[in-house]
Order: structure tokens, then C-alpha cells, then sequence
């Protein structure tokens, strides 16, 4: 869904010139997982940051969505209490080995280059990527019509959407923006052909403006793998998350939540008005 | 040699002359002209109701009217900025003094702060400096766990002062870089304010027997003060909106309040519209204040 920006990258070998390197033998391991400080401390700390419908704010200001559903339960089924760490998305990574929180509960889409900065547990959700483009500019198009340089493609930069659009599309121009919305925005008035985002978004948007955008495909161009991020050298921690995302996709429940917050609009008065 | 220069007039209200008339009429005709191109050109379904809805909120239980994210944001930025500029000035203060000392060691330490923040761009800067200070300085301190170890009444204290626990070394990371940044430009202030003193006050100050302290103290400073005013005040205007960088690393101030609540309503033109207008309301005052204490000179020039 969302890849890291140079500013990780930056931080990240700050961090490591800054911090010395800590060396743990196998029994000090287990003592020094993140699960021991949790219980500890009894509060699970989350790193996330806002992306509907994955985290949203309500207009009480409190935090909704797919992955707070998420973090709440894990929460439960740990016995502590939850606490969720808004955070930029540029910068959770360095937050995470920063300890800044435990874990990374942000819809964070596995890629081998995150991974080799931090450990990925089994996903937890399958997001797809969507497609959403100007009626006027677009109207008849297929997908390999949005491959020429008269065609012009907006996403959110550095996200996963931006990698597929030069991947998918190569010879199309990109043009990058800091959120969707502004990229979508773009499509809306013209100024772009299409626009890539993650589900159920780009679906949203057509039902808001059908007069103006529609979606070229109706399936998602791609299918994603998205998992809860943990610091390195954690097997204990790793092993718990990944078996709680086991036991959460066998009985269900994490199909049942992502079906509300996906296919769903019923929580959509909550943050806008209808 | 700087000499005793009356107080600037006050502005005496003019009569409006026909240019005024023109350039007020040019404005109000771009103003028009815009208002047209976003209300007929632009696909945007404006919604204030929505934006204002995460400005104030009614309690669903109490009905009482409660304080939602911008005010929240508002507040942070506000603790952000009240802290920033007093670190800050005393950063600038000191570092100032050690640029015109007669040491080496202080000048060139001073003259290192300044070149080195002056030099990279403030982004760059807070995202290294913040991990730096998260990882290293704020463990040393014995700080990380300090919202599930300290007392109720410690938290209480903590959280008027510095905002919600839970994110106080957050805070706390961003306020150290924050002023560390605005210090060099406080610093640079502060030694041209000295400089501009004529050598001759000071040979004469020395040679009448006083110490360098005291010739600092009593002759150099009260005249530099007026010097160094303006652009002292401009520099605390721009911490306020240089507070907006440290969204970057979490701080949950107005910026990332309002990237939170553009992102989850898509109403990114009211979102960030309302956050100009409260940031103006922040900073304008400020900029009243700094110009009657110009007027007055902070009642320092009285001997």
C-alpha cells in the first residue's frame, strides 16, 4: 500500500551511526522480546498513521478503521491495554526501531526492501489497487491505452500505486502528490487521465462523482500482502503476531472486519456527511 | 558611531487617494476572478460544516462542547511555540555572547552551531537530529517509560505543561530540535545586535574601568537591544510556523492534526484553509505585541 520515502532510508542509517550495536545470546533473547516490555508495562503501543479506510479519524476525533479494529483486539487477546501512536508516515520505520512503539499496525504492504529493515509477520489483509479515471479524457480507454506519453497518471508518492502506475504504465507521465486526495483531485478536473490508489478508495470516489470519473476495470490491478512490521530480532514477538493473524484468518474474523471497512459503506457517517 | 535616534512617528491616518482606489479595486477583481475559477472550474464539493465539525464537537452523551482536533492542534503548536522561543532565546542568548567573546574555543564552538544548522535545510535536520535525541539522549535521561512510571500528579503537572503523556518524548524530541534550529538564527541576531555597537563605546567603557561584564551588561546591550528587537521578534514569529516541521516526526501539532483530518475527510482546500487562519491568528498578535514593545523599547532606553 505505502513504500518508505528516502527520509526513512535517511533516518534509518542515522539511527544506526547513532546507536551502538546491541548483542543479545540466545537466552537474554527471549527476556528482552518486545512481548516481555509489553506485559511489563501493560500497554501495547501501536505506530500507524491516518489512511482510510485503515485508520480514520471519526468526527469525534477518535481513531476508526480496519487496522484499529485490528490493534484493538490484539490488544485484548494479549490482556493489556492499547494505545496507538499516530505517526508520519515517512518516518515509522525509523520510529519502529527507534522504539517509538512495538509494532507497526499500518495496512504496511511486505516488499523486500522493507524487509530488510524490518521483520513482516504473515499479512493480514490482501488491499488491491485500483484504478479511477476522467470520464471526458479517458472514456473508452483500455488498459493499455493509459500506456502513451499524451497520458498523464497522478498517485500518492512514494506508495505502492506510483511503483505499479511506472510499472503498468511506463510510458505514461507520472505526477506525484503527498496524499490521495489531491491526486485524485487532479482527475477530477481534468488535469490528469487517471489516478491509482488502494482499494476501496478509487470505488468511493467513482459513486461521489459518476458524472465525472468512472473506473477503467473493475478488478484491482493488483493484490497486495499487508502484515504487522516488527523490529529485528524479535523471533518471540514474531511468532506470537504471525500465529494471532493465523488464528484470526481461520476463524473468520479478519474477514469479517475487512468486509465492513471494504466492501462496506455503513461506517462512511461517522467521517463525512451523507 | 549610532546616535540617540528619536522614537519612529506614529502613522497618521491618511485620506484615501485615487491609487488606493485602483490597487483596491485590482485586488478586489483577482479576489473575484478566483472565487469564479474554484466555484465554476474547479471539481471540489466544498463542505465547511464538516471541516468545523472536527474544530469543536458536542459530546454525544454530555452534550458538552468540547475541544476536537484543530483546538487540540492549536494547543500543541501553542506549547511547542511558548517553550521553543525561551529555549531558543536562551540558546541564541549565550551562543550570541560566545561569538564576541575573546575566547577561540567559545567563538569557533558558536561559529560551528551556527554554520552547521544555517547550512542544511530544516527537514533534513529535525529528521536526523529527532532520531539522534529519541535514541541517545532521551533514554539517558531516563525518560522513555515515563508515562506508565511517574505519578498521577507528575502526570497531571507534565501533560498542562507538555500535552498528552503518551506522546511527551515525542514532544519533548521535537521542542530540543526545534529551538537547537531557531537558537542559530537567534545566535547570528544577537551578534550583529553587538557588533553594531561602535568599537569606541567599548574602549571607552573599558578604559572608564568597568569590567567587560559589566560593559555588556550596562552600555552595550541596552543600546544593542533596540537593534536586535525587529528581527528578534520576526525570528519568534517564524518558530511559530517553523513548528509545523516538527509534524514530521509525530508531534501531534496543527499541521498533523490537519493531515489527519484531510486525509480521513478528503476536504483538503477547508482543511488546510482553517489551519492558515489559525495559524495567522497565532502569529499576528504576536507581531502587534512585537511592534508596541519596539515603540516602547521595552522601557530599557529610560537611563
Amino acid at each position: 500500500m505505502k513504500t518508505k520515502s528516502i527520509f526513512t532510508a535517511l533516518a534509518a542509517v542515522a539511527l544506526i551511526a547513532f546507536s551502538g550495536l546491541a548483542g543479545a545470546n540466545s537466552q537474554e533473547l527471549s527476556a528482552d522480546s518486545a512481548l516481555e516490555e509489553i506485559k511489563k508495562r501493560g500497554v501495547l503501543r501501536v505506530g500507524m498513521s491516518t489512511f482510510v479506510p485503515w485508520a480514520m479519524r471519526d468526527k469525534q476525533g477518535n481513531l476508526i478503521g480496519f487496522e484499529i479494529d485490528v490493534a484493538t483486539k490484539v490488544a485484548e487477546d494479549m490482556g493489556v491495554e492499547i494505545e496507538f501512536v499516530p505517526t508520519a508516515w515517512s518516518g515509522i520505520i525509523p520510529a519502529l526501531i527507534a522504539r517509538k512503539f512495538d509494532v507497526i499496525i499500518g495496512g504496511m504492504s511486505i516488499t523486500p526492501g522493507r524487509n530488510l529493515t524490518v521483520n513482516f509477520t504473515a499479512p493480514y489483509a490482501h488491499s488491491g489497487q485500483q484504478m479511477v479515471a476522467n470520464i471526458e479524457l479517458a472514456e473508452g480507454f483500455a488498459l493499455s491505452d493509459f500506456n502513451s506519453s499524451d497520458v498523464t497518471i497522478s498517485c500518492r508518492r512514494g506508495a505502492t500505486p506510483c511503483n505499479i502506475a511506472q510499472n503498468m504504465f511506463p510510458k505514461a507521465n507520472l505526477s506525484r502528490f503527498d496524499d490521495d486526495a489531491q491526486a485524485f483531485q487532479e482527475v477530477v478536473n481534468g488535469n490528469s487521465h487517471a489516478m491509482i490508489s488502494s482499494a476501496p478508495k478509487p470505488r468511493f470516489w467513482t459513486n461521489r462523482y459518476p458524472d465525472k470519473v468512472f473506473m477503467p476495470v473493475d478488478e484491482n490491478l493488483t493484490v497486495g500482502d499487508e502484515a504487522f512490521a516488527l523490529r529485528k530480532g524479535d523471533p518471540d514477538a514474531l511468532n506470537f503476531f504471525s500465529n494471532w493473524i493465523l488464528v484470526n484468518t481461520s476463524n473468520g474474523w479478519l474477514q469479517e472486519r475487512h468486509d465492513f471497512w471494504f466492501k462496506t459503506q455503513t461506517w462512511a457517517d461517522q467521517v463525512e456527511e451523507q | 558611531m549610532p546616535e540617540n535616534r528619536p522614537p519612529p512617528a506614529l502613522l497618521k491616518a491618511r485620506r484615501v487617494k485615487l491609487l488606493d482606489i485602483v490597487v483596491i479595486s485590482i485586488v478586489a477583481v483577482v479576489v473575484i476572478a478566483i472565487y469564479y475559477r474554484v466555484e465554476h472550474v474547479l471539481v471540489y464539493r466544498w463542505n465547511w460544516g464538516l471541516v468545523f465539525e472536527y474544530f469543536i464537537r458536542i459530546d454525544e452523551v454530555t452534550g458538552d462542547i468540547l475541544p476536537n482536533l484543530f483546538l487540540k492542534g492549536v494547543a500543541m503548536t501553542l506549547r511547542l511555540a511558548f517553550w521553543g522561543t525561551i529555549i531558543a532565546a536562551v540558546i541564541g542568548i549565550v551562543m550570541g555572547l560566545c561569538r564576541v567573546s575573546n575566547s577561540l574555543f567559545l567563538k569557533s564552538v558558536s561559529r560551528l552551531y551556527v554554520e552547521l544548522i544555517r547550512n542544511i535545510p530544516p527537514v533534513v535536520f529535525i529528521f536526523v537530529f529527532y532520531f539522534f535525541i529519541s535514541s541517545q539522549i532521551i533514554p539517558l535521561l531516563g525518560l522513555d517509560n515515563i508515562a506508565y512510571t511517574a505519578s498521577p500528579n507528575t502526570i497531571a503537572v507534565l501533560e498542562i505543561l507538555f500535552g498528552p503523556i503518551g506522546i511527551f518524548t515525542n514532544f519533548l524530541a521535537g521542542l530540543i530540535c526545534l529551538a537547537v534550529f531557531e537558537g542559530a538564527y537567534i545566535t547570528e541576531i544577537v551578534r550583529a545586535g553587538i557588533q553594531s555597537i561602535g568599537k569606541g563605546q567599548w574602549e571607552a567603557a573599558r578604559a572608564g574601568g568597568l569590567s567587560r561584564f559589566f560593559v555588556l551588561r550596562d552600555v552595550i546591550l541596552p543600546q544593542a537591544l533596540k537593534t536586535i528587537l525587529p528581527p528578534l521578534a520576526s525570528q519568534f514569529i517564524i518558530l511559530v510556523k517553523d513548528s509545523s516541521i516538527v509534524s514530521l516526526i509525530s508531534v501531534q501539532e496543527l499541521t498533523f492534526l490537519t493531515q489527519d483530518v484531510s486525509n480521513t475527510t478528503t476536504q483538503f482546500f477547508e482543511s488546510w484553509m482553517l489551519t492558515a487562519a489559525l495559524y495567522f491568528m497565532m502569529c499576528f498578535p504576536l507581531a502587534m505585541l512585537f511592534q508596541r514593545f519596539e515603540r516602547t523599547g521595552l522601557g530599557i532606553q529610560k537611563h
